[in-house]
C-alpha cells in the first residue's frame, strides 16, 4: 500500500519558500506505481437500441434498474394508500375485500424489499457510482450487467402480470410462509404465488449477475492508487451489501424452488399433514419451520443489503456537506463489514414464537445484541462528523439528519425484539410494523431522497430547485414520524398486524381515532413524493446548471472529463488517486477539499491525513 | 498459479501477503483474470445454493417419523441376477472424476498453448459429461418404473423421491449447462478463437484467450466436487 | 485486460505427473468409499469414514484441479471463511431437526402431554 510511496505523512509547512507555492517538493513524492491491467476497451453502442436500449454502460443500466425500481415503488405506494385507507375508514373502498387487502399487503411487501430498495440500491446507485467512485472505465463484464438489467425487468413484468392473473396476486404476506401460502382459501394461491415463486428466481438470478460486476469490479478494476481504504463509504456499503445479495439470495432461490415443486408437483419439502375442510389432503411429513430458516437465513441478510448502503451513502453525504472528514473511517469500513458478517447469525429473531427450538432464542438474542454494537459505532461517527463541522443546511443535508433521527429510532425499538421475552408478547403487533419501517423504510429512503439530490447534478448537469425539496422533505419527514410513531403505541395496546379490520374488539374502539390520523398522514406522505417527480421534471427544463463539481467533493465521480459523464467516464487517461475522499477542511490547503486526485506535491505544506 | 510477476510491486507469501494484497491499489487478487476471479465468486455463492438443498434434505430425513429408504438397496443394479449395490453411481462417479481429470489436464495444454491436445480433451470432458447426464437419466427412469415419484414412493418417506429428484435434478442440469459450454469451447479451441492474441466476441471489445478454458474448468470441477457431496449424503449415508 | 495474462501463463502451469497423481487418489478415494457400503459398515464408523473420504477428495479437487493451492491467500480466504456461516446453518439445523423428531414423536406418537 504505502510501501511504494511515502506521501502520506503529514507534511508540516517545511520551509518558508514553499509555503503557498505550487513546486514539487520532491519528484517521486507522486509516485504511483504503474497500471497491472491494461486500460479496458469498451464497446461503444452505435445505433438507439444499443445506446439506450440494451446499453452495456454501466450508468445507463443505473439509470434503468433506477427508473424501473422507481415505477415498482410507485405501485408499492399506492397499494400501500389502499391498506391505509381500508384501515383507518373501513369500508370507504367499496371494493376492498379482505382478500384484496391481503394481496395488497403481500405485493406492497414485496415491491417494496426487494424490487424496491434492492435494485434501487444496488442495482441503480451501485451500477452508476462504483466504476465512477473506484476509477473503472465500467464494468468489468458490461455485456453480463447489461443482461443483469433485462432480467430484472422480466421479474418485475412477471410480477406485475400476477396482478392481472385469475385470482390476483398472492395473499400470503411477503415472508411467503407455507402451509397457508399454497392452500386454497388464501387469496392468489393459484396462478399469484406462482408468478410471484418464479420472479423471484429470476430476480436471484438477475441480480447474480450484476453482483458478481459490482464485486469484481471493486475489487478488480480500480485504478491506480486506489486503495480499498481509500475507496468512498458508498462503494464499501455498496459491496458489503452485493456479498451479502450473492450469499443469501441462493437461500430465497432455493425455498423459492422448493416452494414452486409443493405447488406444481404436489412434494411435501414444507408441506404437513393437512385436513381442510374435513378432508385430508395429499401433503403430509413437510416441515413449514424449514421454509421459515431458509427464508430468514435469506431475510435477515436482506435488511442489511438494503441498510448498508444506506449507511456507505449518507455517510458520504454527511462529510461532503458539513465539510469535514468522516469521524473514523476505519471504524465505519470495520463495522460496516462486521454488521454484514454477523448478519448470518441472527436470522431466527425473527421467529421467536415459530416454535422451533427454544434453545434457540438465546442464541439468536446474543448475536442480535451483538450487531447493535458496530450500528451503534456508525450512529456516533455520523454524530461526530457533523460536530463542530462547517454545515450547508441544505436539502441533501436535512435528508441526512432526517436518516440519522428515523434509523436511531428504528434501531433501538429493535434492541427490544431482540429480545425474546419482550418480543413475544409485541410479535405481530403493530410495533413491529412501525420497527421496520423506521429501521428499514423511512431510514433508507431518507437516504435515497438525500442521494438524489446530491448526485442529480451529476446524472443530469443540473440542480434539484432546492426550495421544492425543502418542502419535499418536510412533508415526508414530519409525515413519516405521524405515521410510523403511533404505531409503536398501537403496538403497546396490542393491536395485531395483518388484520384487515378489528370489527368491535376493543382495539377498535381504543385505535380508532389514531388509525385514522395515521392513514391521513399517510396520503399525505404519498402525495408528498410526487413533489419530487415534479421536481425533476422541471429541473431537466429549467433547471440551474451546476457545472463541475458542484459541491466541491473530493471523489472520482465528480472529477470526470465531462458532466454528465460519457460512455468510459474518464476520457483520455484514468484518474489517479492520492488520497481517501474526505480532506476537507484541511488546515493549510487553499480551499477547503482536496480532490483525491490531488498529488501531495501540490498540498505539502497541509495537514492531511495519512490513508 | 505460482506468483506472478507485477511491476513495482514485491509480492509477500502467505498472510503477510495477504495483508498486501489486500491493501493494495488497483487489484486485490494479483494475477488472476477478472474473469477467474468472477467465476470462483460465482461458485461460492452456487457452494451457497447447493449448502441450501442439502441443509434442508438433512433437515427432512432427520426429522421424519417414516423409515427413510435404504439408498443401498433402492439404487442397485441386478447384473445376472445379482443385486450390486450402487453400481451405477459408481460407474457415474467414475465418469465425472474421468472428465474432471482430463479437463484440468486440457486447462494445463491450453496454458501451454497446444491447441490441438486442449481442444481433444475438452471435448472428451464434453462426452464424458454426456455419458454422466445419459446414465442419470436412465437411472431416472430406472426409479421412475420402480414407482418412485416426487410426492411418493413405495420405499419409505416421501420426502425421500422429493429431495432425490430436486437435488440429482438441479445438479444434473449444473452439467448439462456444463456440457454445452464444453461444446462450445471445444469449437472455439479447435477455430483457434484464442491463438494469436485472441478472436473478438459478438458485441464486446473482449478479445479471446485460454484463460476461458481455465474458468470453464472451475465450473466443470465444481459440478464434480458437489457430486462428491452429493455421493457421499445422498448414496452412502 | 486480458493481455496481462501472459505473464502469468509462463508460470502457471504444472508437471503433468501432479495431475495423474491427483487423478489416481481421485479414483482411490471413490473406491474406498464405494467399500464402505460394499462392507455394510454401520454407525459411527460409516459416517466418519463417508465424512472423511468426502472432505479429502473435495479439499483434492480444490486444492489441485481448481489451483487453489497455488492460489494467494487473499483468494483463498475470501472463499473459505463464508463457509462459517454455512457451518452455523448445518449446526443449528442439526438442533432444529432433532426438535423437530422429538416434538413429532411426543405429540403423534406419545400423544402429548394430555
Amino acid at each position: 500500500m504505502s510501501d511504494e510511496y511515502d506521501n502520506n505523512k503529514t507534511y508540516q509547512a517545511q520551509s518558508s519558500e514553499t509555503m503557498g507555492g505550487s513546486a514539487p517538493a520532491s519528484p517521486d513524492m507522486d509516485y504511483v506505481r504503474p497500471a497491472e491491467i491494461p486500460d479496458q476497451e469498451l464497446y461503444h453502442g452505435h445505433s438507439f437500441i444499443t445506446k439506450w436500449v440494451f446499453c452495456q454502460d454501466a450508468k445507463v443500466i443505473g439509470v434503468q434498474y433506477f427508473l424501473t425500481a422507481v415505477f415498482t415503488g410507485v405501485v408499492g405506494l399506492i397499494l400501500s394508500w389502499l391498506m391505509r385507507l381500508q384501515l383507518g375508514f373501513p369500508g370507504a373502498a367499496g371494493f376492498m375485500t379482505a382478500e384484496h387487502y391481503y394481496q395488497f399487503v403481500t405485493m406492497h411487501g414485496m415491491i417494496m424489499v426487494v424490487y424496491f430498495l434492492t435494485a434501487l440500491f444496488l442495482g441503480g446507485f451501485g451500477n452508476y457510482l462504483i466504476p465512477l467512485m473506484v476509477g473503472a472505465r465500467d464494468m468489468v463484464f458490461p455485456y453480463v450487467n447489461m443482461i443483469s438489467f433485462w432480467m430484472f425487468f422480466i421479474a418485475v413484468a412477471v410480477l406485475m402480470a400476477s396482478f392481472f392473473v385469475p385470482g390476483g396476486p398472492t395473499g400470503a404476506g411477503w415472508t411467503l410462509y407455507p402451509p397457508q401460502t399454497i392452500l386454497p382459501g388464501t387469496p392468489g394461491a393459484g396462478m399469484g404465488i406462482l408468478l410471484m415463486l418464479v420472479s423471484l428466481s429470476l430476480f436471484v438470478i438477475g441480480f447474480t449477475m450484476g453482483g458478481l460486476n459490482y464485486l469484481i469490479t471493486i475489487l478488480q478494476a480500480r485504478t491506480r492508487g486506489m486503495t480499498l481504504m481509500r475507496m468512498p463509504l458508498t462503494v464499501w456499503g455498496i459491496f458489503t451489501a452485493t456479498v451479502l445479495a450473492m450469499l443469501a439470495f441462493p437461500a430465497l432461490l432455493v425455498s423459492a424452488i422448493m416452494m414452486t415443486l409443493d405447488k406444481i408437483l404436489g412434494t411435501s419439502f414444507f408441506m404437513p399433514t393437512i385436513i381442510q375442510a374435513g378432508e385430508v389432503l395429499d401433503y403430509g411429513g413437510g416441515s413449514p419451520i424449514l421454509f421459515q430458516h431458509l427464508f430468514w437465513f435469506f431475510g435477515h441478510p436482506e435488511v442489511y443489503i438494503v441498510a448498508l448502503p444506506a449507511f456507505g451513502i449518507v455517510s458520504d453525504l454527511i462529510s461532503v456537506h458539513s465539510r469535514k472528514n468522516i469521524f473514523g473511517y476505519r471504524m465505519m469500513v470495520w463495522a460496516i463489514v462486521g454488521i454484514g458478517a454477523l448478519s448470518f447469525f441472527v436470522w431466527a429473531h425473527h421467529m421467536y414464537v415459530s416454535g422451533m427450538n427454544p434453545w434457540f432464542g438465546f442464541f439468536f438474542a446474543t448475536t442480535t445484541l451483538i450487531i447493535a454494537v458496530p450500528t451503534a459505532m456508525k450512529v456516533y461517527n455520523w454524530i461526530l462528523t457533523l460536530w463542530r463541522g462547517n454545515i450547508r443546511l441544505n436539502t441533501v443535508m436535512l435528508w441526512c439528519l432526517g436518516f440519522i433521527v428515523t434509523f436511531v429510532n428504528g434501531g433501538i425499538t429493535g434492541i427490544f425484539l431482540g429480545n425474546v421475552s419482550v418480543d413475544v408478547p409485541l410479535s405481530d403487533t403493530y410495533f413491529v410494523i412501525a420497527h421496520f419501517h423506521m429501521v428499514m423504510g423511512i431510514a433508507p429512503l431518507m437516504v435515497i431522497m438525500g442521494a438524489v439530490y446530491h448526485w442529480f447534478p451529476l446524472v443530469s448537469g443540473k440542480f434539484l430547485d432546492e426550495k421544492l425539496g425543502k418542502w419535499h422533505f418536510w412533508f415526508t419527514f414530519l409525515g413519516a414520524y405521524s405515521i410510523y410513531f403511533p404505531m409503536h403505541y398501537l403496538g403497546f395496546i396490542g393491536v395485531p398486524r395483518r388484520y384487515f379490520e378489528m370489527y368491535d374488539s376493543p382495539y377498535m374502539t381504543s385505535a380508532v381515532g389514531m388509525n385514522e390520523f395515521i392513514s391521513m398522514a399517510a396520503f399525505i406522505v404519498g402525495a408528498a413524493q410526487f413533489i419530487l417527480i415534479y421536481n425533476i421534471i422541471k429541473t431537466l427544463k429549467v433547471g440551474k446548471k451546476a457545472g463541475h463539481n458542484p459541491w466541491k467533493a473530493n471523489s472520482l465521480e465528480w472529477l470526470t472529463s465531462t458532466v454528465p459523464p460519457e460512455h468510459g467516464n474518464f476520457g483520455e487517461r484514468l484518474p489517479v488517486v492520492h488520497r481517501w475522499p474526505y480532506d476537507f477542511s484541511v488546515p493549510g490547503a487553499k480551499e477547503d477539499y482536496i480532490t483525491q486526485t490531488t498529488p501531495p506535491s501540490e498540498v505539502v505544506h497541509t495537514e492531511v491525513e495519512k490513508t | 498459479m505460482s506468483d506472478p510477476k507485477i511491476e513495482g510491486l514485491q509480492l509477500k507469501p502467505g498472510f503477510r501477503g495477504m495483508a498486501d494484497d489486500t491493501g493494495s491499489d488497483q487489484t486485490m487478487f494479483k494475477g488472476v483474470h477478472w474473469g477467474k476471479a468472477m467465476m470462483w465468486i460465482f461458485l461460492l455463492s452456487d457452494t451457497f445454493v447447493f449448502s441450501c438443498f442439502l441443509i434442508s434434505y438433512m433437515k427432512g430425513r432427520g426429522s421424519t417419523l417414516v423409515d427413510w429408504p435404504y439408498p443401498s438397496e433402492v439404487f442397485a443394479l441386478h447384473v445376472g441376477g445379482v443385486s450390486v449395490p450402487l453400481l451405477l453411481i459408481a460407474i457415474m462417479t467414475f465418469v465425472l472424476i474421468t472428465s474432471s481429470g482430463t479437463m484440468a489436464l486440457a486447462v494445463k495444454y491450453g496454458y501451454e498453448k497446444n491447441r490441438k491436445m486442449c481442444g481433444w480433451l475438452v471435448l472428451a470432458t464434453a462426452l464424458g459429461g454426456l455419458t454422466f447426464v445419459g446414465m442419470q437419466a436412465f437411472e431416472w427412469s430406472k426409479l421412475i418404473e420402480e414407482g418412485v415419484r416426487p410426492w411418493e414412493n413405495p420405499f419409505g418417506a416421501a420426502q425421500f423421491g422429493s429431495f432425490f429428484f430436486m437435488i440429482t435434478g438441479f445438479h444434473g442440469t449444473h452439467v448439462s449447462i456444463g456440457v454445452i459450454f464444453l461444446f462450445i469451447y471445444a469449437y472455439k479451441v479447435f477455430a483457434g478463437h484464442y491463438e494469436n492474441g485472441g478472436k473478438r466476441g459478438w458485441f464486446t471489445t473482449m478479445k479471446g484467450d485460454y484463460v476461458e478454458i481455465e474458468i470453464l474448468g472451475l465450473y466443470w470441477h465444481f459440478v464434480d466436487l458437489v457430486w462428491v457431496f452429493i455421493f457421499a449424503f445422498f448414496y452412502l449415508w | 485486460m486480458v493481455k496481462a495474462e501472459k505473464k502469468e501463463q509462463s508460470a502457471s502451469t504444472h508437471k503433468i505427473g501432479i495431475y495423474m497423481w491427483i487423478w489416481g487418489l481421485l479414483f482411490v478415494l471413490s473406491f474406498f468409499s464405494y467399500m464402505v457400503d460394499w462392507y455394510n459398515f454401520q454407525g459411527m464408523l460409516r459416517w466418519s469414514l463417508i465424512l472423511f473420504f468426502m472432505f479429502l477428495k473435495a479439499g483434492l479437487i480444490m486444492a489441485f484441479f481448481m489451483h487453489l493451492f497455488w492460489e494467494r491467500y487473499a483468494l483463498v480466504n475470501v472463499l473459505l471463511w463464508p463457509m462459517t456461516a454455512i457451518a452455523c446453518f448445518i449446526f443449528l439445523m442439526v438442533a432444529e431437526f432433532e426438535y423437530t423428531l422429538f416434538s413429532r414423536a411426543f405429540y403423534f406418537v406419545v400423544g402429548g402431554g394430555a
